[in-house]
């Protein structure tokens, strides 16, 4: 069953936008990357958090992916890092691991791998302990229908970690078998791609979000319906989800909450899922994938960039601009 | 309205010349350029202006302005340019090859206004409005001042394919007369109804404007009316627009040419305007909309910017390879800059305070930037100007002496507002 109550339970504010989140498990610490170029690390379950930071990025760290005691960080800088959390020592820095911004690491459920996509429209995985490259997945058109760059936005891994999916500013979702690179599958979410050709003659928005459900059975992807006025992002939140091994569309949420769905973090049945992001505000709403329908939606005090929740499934964490708490459900 | 600057007036002299070409040809016999007058009025004639319209309001920041390294200065790096010391947003690779070939960056516009309409007007226009006079466009100006009396093209032609914003661009030639108003396009590339009706023969056109012109001379006899001078001229050009159609068909053009604008709608206007200021058109307007970036600024300016980086650079290569750029001036302006600070949506919102443009070609000293912001773009430091000294310095690149007077009856009306200075340090 979906959570019916979500409550802030602490929050802590900072002049930095957090743009990416990793969280140790069984604990309140968190990574956070920032606009900055720095990756903050804090306890909230601290009495008194503090924010410690570790440089090496140039501006806007927007993927962090966490294994074990490892974690690899990305950027607008096209650079990855992997350092060691105890001592945040740095094990190692790939310069030019991609040829533009890269806007997202995820990490294999077993640790092994993880995967970073950035705006060469080109998804990478590679080896967590050695730092080899495994796989480069291209599948994605460097340039939209309307000849303008693409982005590709987002990537996650299945929850057995044979497949992974990415996800660009088209709303094209590509899906690869994680040991051989091949693409098994590709599904289209045209309506998360807000060219407007009469009013502004350019997009906003494109499939910021994208995961697939703990069972492996259903996709999620995420972002923005179409914009009507484009100074606070005023245009519905837009999920759309699929039974992606038969290529099958299931739903298209249309949220009551205006702005874009910038992550998602699923519920351990599979039968519900909590979407992040906002416009000028923040938006955390939860959906309903059996009753096809979002049960919750709540107005958060940022604008929302990544989220996770804990193992049992009762807590939220999540960071976005100047900003990042805990959300207890229940 | 008449036009009066010293004991000559244009009109005068072009009339007095019986032709721009012949003055040309008999300049020393005159002794024309021993007159600061004649001498301006022979320096503009040819001149052309294309004003690349940013509507909405560009970032200084991701364009010619960056702040890498600030609090302010978002997630795009600075990189060099041709210009040694200079450095534009990495956004912007084609045109920082060819600074110091074509452009002047201006860095410290300080404006006042950042509300979309008011701002759109001040920069149409180069002053604030006034309740008892209603000024001329930057457009109408330049197509009174550059344009030819016989001329067989339009004298100002506007884009403003988007909807967005469009109420805000202004197109009036006030006391001018509607002689220099627009040819405004807002539906394509092509004017909607230029082109003859099939069922009407070439010689029943041409006898039915003779009629026109009887009737209307007749009408004409006796009375003193402006407007109706002003109506019956364009009349009288009516045939030589319609022959102009073919320049806005750029499937005329070799593919090579059209490559290189690409094949954006901007592009595809840009190479449209290159082939109406060679067929001698005085300005052109192409509004890109919409550049208001409140939400998400980095993905709205990776577009917008990476297509006026590719288009800007077509456009000045390709009038340069033709010889038209050293009498073809480029402005690049939009309303207002947008703010150093970024909001909630990752975007940034209006800012007139310290923001940018460019010139490019006719007169302008490339590879200069003139004025400076502070470290994180909140203010001028350095240079500060205004609307009308930006405009001062765009009449000037093309020979206008920005201080003349027009006359509405006895009342003299200043080009500029009087005791505006244009920005020497950019021209050539």
């Amino acid at each position: 069953m979906p959570p019916e109550k979500l409550k802030l339970a602490k929050d802590m504010g900072s002049k930095e936008v957090f743009l990416s989140l990793a969280r140790v498990k069984d604990s309140s610490r968190l990574f956070l990357g920032a606009s900055d170029g720095k990756v903050y690390d804090i306890d909230l379950a601290a009495e008194k958090p503090e924010f410690k930071s570790w440089e090496g990025h140039g501006p806007y760290v927007t993927g962090l992916a966490l294994a074990g005691e490892t974690l690899v960080s990305g950027g607008y800088d096209c650079k990855l890092i992997w350092r060691n959390i105890t001592n945040g020592g740095v094990i190692r820095t790939v310069d030019n691991a991609h040829a533009r911004w890269i806007r997202k690491l995820a990490v294999s459920p077993d640790g092994n791998q993880c995967a970073s996509v950035a705006d060469d429209m080109v998804c990478r995985v590679w080896e967590v302990e050695s730092g080899k490259l495994v796989h480069e997945l291209k599948g994605h058109e460097t340039l939209t229908p309307n000849n303008f760059p693409s982005m590709l936005y987002t990537v996650a891994y299945s929850p057995n970690g044979q497949h992974l999916a990415t996800a660009d500013r088209v709303g094209q979702v590509c899906v690869w078998e994680a040991s051989t690179g091949s693409k098994v599958q590709t599904l289209q979410a045209p309506g998360l791609y807000t060219w407007d050709p009469k009013q502004r003659i350019h997009s906003i928005g494109g499939a910021r979000s994208v995961a697939f459900s703990p069972n492996g059975e259903t996709i999620v992807v995420g972002g923005i319906g179409h914009i009507g006025n484009i100074d606070h992002l005023d245009g519905p939140s837009r999920v759309e989800a699929f039974a992606w091994q038969k290529g099958e569309k299931l739903h298209e949420f249309l949220g009551d909450a205006k702005g874009l769905v910038e992550f998602f973090a699923f519920g351990p049945d599979s039968k519900w899922f909590i979407g992040v992001g906002g416009d000028n505000g923040g938006l955390i709403q939860i959906y309903d994938l059996e009753a096809k329908k979002v049960t919750k939606s709540e107005k958060s005090p940022m604008h929302v960039h990544a989220c996770v929740l804990n193992e049992t499934a009762d807590k939220l964490f999540a960071c976005g601009h100047g900003r990042v708490g805990v959300w207890e459900l229940s | 309205m008449s036009e009066n600057s010293g004991s000559w007036s244009r009109r005068g002299f072009l009339g007095a010349s019986a032709a721009g070409a012949a003055v040309a040809a008999d300049m020393t016999g005159l002794n024309v350029l021993q007159n600061p007058v004649l001498a301006s009025e022979l320096k503009q004639q040819g001149k052309r202006v294309i004003l690349l319209w940013l509507a909405g309001g560009a970032s200084q920041l991701e364009t010619f302005d960056p702040k890498p390294g600030r609090s302010t200065g978002g997630p795009f790096r600075a990189i060099k340019t041709s210009v040694p010391g200079v450095e534009i947003s990495e956004l912007m690779p084609k045109m920082a090859t060819r600074l110091s070939k074509y452009t002047t960056i201006i860095r410290s516009l300080d404006t006042k206004n950042a509300d979309h309409g008011g701002a759109a007007r001040l920069m149409h226009l180069g002053r604030r409005d006034e309740p008892t006079v209603k000024y001329p466009d930057l457009g109408a100006v330049l197509a009174r001042e550059l344009g030819r009396v016989d001329s067989q093209v339009p004298d100002y032609v506007s884009f403003y394919t988007a909807t967005e914003g469009r109420g805000s661009a202004v197109s009036q030639s006030g006391f001018l007369g509607a002689r220099y108003n627009a040819m405004f396009l807002t539906e394509g590339n092509v004017p909607p109804n230029l082109r003859k009706l099939d069922e009407i023969s070439d010689l029943d056109h041409q006898q039915r404007g003779e009629l026109r012109d009887l009737l209307s001379k007749r009408f004409a006899a006796g009375r003193q009316s402006a407007s109706l001078g002003s109506h019956n001229e364009s009349y009288a050009r009516v045939r030589g627009l319609m022959a102009s159609e073919q320049l806005f068909d750029i499937s005329k053009e070799p593919q090579s040419i059209r490559d290189k604008y690409g094949p954006t709608l901007f592009g595809e206007q840009c190479l449209v305007a290159r082939r109406l200021v060679e067929a001698g058109v005085p300005f052109v307007k192409i509004s890109r909309a919409w550049w208001d970036s409140h939400g998400q600024n980095f993905e709205t300016h990776l577009e917008l910017v990476t297509e006026l980086d590719n288009v800007m650079s077509a456009l000045l290569d390709d009038l340069s390879e033709r010889g038209l750029l050293e009498n073809t001036l480029v402005v690049t302006l939009s309303e207002f800059g947008r703010t150093p600070s970024i909001n909630s949506s990752l975007g940034r919102d209006h800012f007139a305070s310290a923001w940018s443009s460019s010139l490019s070609g006719c007169g302008v000293k490339a590879g200069s930037v003139y004025g400076a912001s502070d470290d994180d773009g909140r203010e001028v430091k350095d240079g500060k100007i205004g609307a009308a000294e930006l405009f001062a310095t765009i009449y000037r690149a093309v020979g206008i002496d920005h201080r003349k007077d027009y006359h509405i009856g006895a009342r003299p009306i200043p080009l500029t507002d009087p005791g505006t200075k244009h920005v020497a340090e950019v021209l050539s």
